[in-house]
């Protein structure tokens, strides 16, 4: 026997089916919004994560979040200040000492760069902090990344692009290696002509930009799903900030951004001066702790620090409030596609109020009725979820095929709350239809024409 | 509460009445009606005289204002509303002038729910279909059936889960006279066989001679016994 409900379903096959797609286009509102809002911002946070750093070095005053932030904010001095931090951390006693421990972080900056094979360049006098001369010299953190981040746009849209040392560049990687290509200027030639050209002494006025191609300072690295989005391959050039760069190569989507320039092409062209960086990603010396680290860091007083993982829980702050606006919308969205089952159903009850009235004659109970109006219900709803789930699947991939750069991350915790959304929504829809069609009167329905 | 054996459904002293103030229409006034068991009774009447309501209100569809119904000597009249479907799912089956078969489900189905309701397996349904010569068009729905066959599988839905009482209101009403007297006879026949006690209300001359009693009715009151 098929039952009532279903019998009803089928019977009234366009009703049914728009009750449905109602429901269906709320679900997949739901679950495709929160996938595209919060996944969006989960692959950034996975990108940031993903570096191979402990923790992200900054201006005290920059705050508490840095989701943000670009530009040149901190110079090689605070480099110096990092790489001077030991375990035996103490706090200064004098001036005497200080100048001993600017010499020492000076030295631990060229120290740096030297593994890295840079040359070291000239500090800017500022007084880095702190190390006694009698404490055993164990470095808090064996390696300092400093990153150039800016905003530029590169086809429609606007990217981070992040200048680094090209020897530095796996460390933003992480486990992303190259799909084809080769760093960008991998002799640092740029930076070596810089700093040669700026320790002759002349009254030249040049343009640093105009040098930059002759020195292979315009060459970049995208990841994979950039250069899907812009056609580029090895080789292709790119305009970006008023100049074009070639492409020399193509990292594995899941680094740190989407482009990577020479740092000292970044500070020529974003900054218009050397030395100065957004941040520092740095690792820790092994056996070192955290906290320990963390510390030191923020006694400096200049600086703080947060761990490469704490970037996720920013980022959910920062757009925190994307995300009420997200779910008010898909609250909105739910509401109204219940409100249309309740009238749905309503309008069902109204029709067949004579249909229940023989129910009743028959004897059924109040409860039979309800349940009857409530499978109802639950069997377009029901149905409607699974297509809405369906459909959200299908708009995800849609999505990501339009706007290749949007991550929509559907998760089963959304599929869950959508399915369950549908459930409680279908229940409480058809609970008034149902209390109508219990109070309905035998004898004037049964009587109708 | 008063039992009496002799008597399956006993209306005493019934009034009820529709609307208020000037136009309030009293319907039954002071009713009396006793239906003794495996009787196959028939209500006649003018229109408007109250035998619908007498129907509803024995099958325990409709409240009275005054008196009591009693089924097997026991006053139900003033039971809950749950406690009336109960005993309609159990003792009571309906007959209907416009059949009021439920459109979206086949005849087969329609008797089948009827069973369900009632907690009933479909056991006996494919014979109670053949005896009512509907089994050929059973898994078709009511709108594709024609209206003596419809009627047929109104009959086999009320009488189904065996009630002691069947109720029928103008059941050949929307029938011509050859399928009216084709349901007479099968409602004369479910009388005999099954010994169930059947109620009907009906305008027509022909079907009351179907039953084993007539009564009349007029301004809300028995007035004849035939």
């Amino acid at each position: 026997m098929l039952p009532l409900p279903l019998a009803n379903i089928l019977h009234h096959k366009l009703r049914s089916a728009l009750a449905m797609l109602g429901v269906a286009i709320a679900v997949c509102m739901l679950v495709t919004l929160s996938g595209l809002s919060r996944g969006s911002l989960e692959e950034i946070a996975d990108r940031w994560q993903a570096v191979d750093a402990d923790m992200i070095v900054y201006p005290a005053t920059w705050g508490e979040n840095i989701t943000t932030v670009s530009g040149g904010g901190m110079g090689d001095a605070d480099i110096s200040r990092i790489l001077a931090l030991t375990a035996a951390e103490k706090p200064p006693a004098t001036a005497a000492s200080q100048q001993g421990v600017a010499s020492a972080g000076d030295a631990a900056l060229d120290a740096n760069r030297t593994v890295t094979g840079e040359t070291p360049v000239e500090h800017m006098g500022e007084t880095p902090m702190l190390r006694t001369a009698s404490a055993p010299a164990k470095p808090l953190f064996e390696r300092v990344v400093p990153v150039f981040i800016y905003q530029v746009a590169i086809g429609k849209d606007r990217h981070n692009v992040v200048g680094v040392r090209p020897e530095d560049l796996p460390i933003l990687l992480g486990k992303n290696g190259f799909d084809a290509g080769r760093v960008f200027d991998p002799q640092n030639s740029f930076a070596q002509w810089v700093t040669q050209r700026l320790a002759k002494q002349s009254d030249e006025v040049i343009d640093l930009s105009d040098e930059l191609a002759k020195h292979g300072g315009l060459e970049m690295v995208i990841d994979s799903r950039l250069a899907r989005v812009i056609k580029a391959k090895v080789g292709s050039n790119i305009h970006a900030a008023g100049h074009d760069f070639t492409v020399t190569g193509i990292v594995h989507e899941g680094g740190l951004a989407r482009g990577f320039i020479a740092l000292d092409s970044a500070e020529v062209l974003f900054n218009g001066r050397l030395g100065r960086y957004t941040l520092l990603f740095a690792k820790l010396t092994p056996g070192v702790e955290m906290g320990q680290a963390m510390q030191a860091v923020r006694a400096t007083k200049r600086l703080t620090a947060v761990g490469t993982s704490e970037y996720r829980g920013m980022l959910q702050q920062q757009f925190g409030v994307m995300y009420t606006y997200v779910d008010l919308v898909n609250l909105i969205t739910l509401i109204v596609a219940f409100l249309f089952i309740l009238v749905t159903l309503y309008t069902m009850v109204i029709q067949r109020t004579r249909e229940i009235a023989i129910l009743k004659s028959m004897g059924a109970s109040r409860g039979y009725i309800l349940r009857g109006v409530v499978a109802e219900s639950l069997l377009l709803t029901c149905i409607g979820a699974a297509a809405g789930i369906g459909m959200s699947f299908g708009a995800g991939w849609l999505i990501e095929r339009v706007k290749p750069l949007l991550t929509v991350t559907i998760t089963p915790h959304w599929l869950v709350i959508g399915a369950a959304a549908a459930i409680v929504g279908g229940t409480v829809s058809a609970l008034y239809p149902a209390w109508c069609a219990m109070r309905v009167d035998v004898i004037e329905a049964i009587n109708l024409e | 509460m008063t039992r009496s054996n002799d008597y399956i459904l006993e209306a005493r002293g019934l009034h009820k009445s529709f609307g208020s103030g000037p136009a309030r229409v009293h319907v039954l006034r002071g009713l009396d009606l006793h239906v003794h068991r495996g009787e196959f009774l028939a209500i006649m009447g003018p229109s408007g005289c109250g035998k619908s309501t007498l129907l509803h209100v024995m099958g325990l569809m409709a409240r009275t204002d005054e008196g009591s119904v009693c089924i097997d000597g026991a006053d139900v009249s003033q039971l809950g509303e749950s406690h009336q479907a109960e005993i309609r799912r159990r003792q009571i089956g309906f007959i209907f002038q416009r059949f009021n078969l439920i459109s979206v489900l086949s005849g087969y189905d329609n008797v089948k729910l009827s069973l369900a309701i009632r907690g009933l397996g479909s056991e006996g349904v494919q014979e109670l279909l053949q005896s009512m010569d509907v089994a050929g068009v059973a898994f078709r729905k009511p709108g594709q059936l024609s209206i003596g066959q419809q009627q047929r599988l109104a009959v086999a839905r009320g009488i189904a889960h065996n009630p002691a009482i069947l109720l029928a209101d103008e059941p050949t009403g929307s029938l011509d006279s050859a399928n009216a007297t084709e349901l007479l006879g099968l409602l004369s026949r479910t009388n005999q066989e099954r010994g169930q006690t059947i109620v009907m209300i009906t305008h027509s001359d022909e079907a009351a001679r179907a039953a084993s009693r007539v009564v009349h009715m007029r301004d809300g009151r028995i007035f004849e016994h035939a």
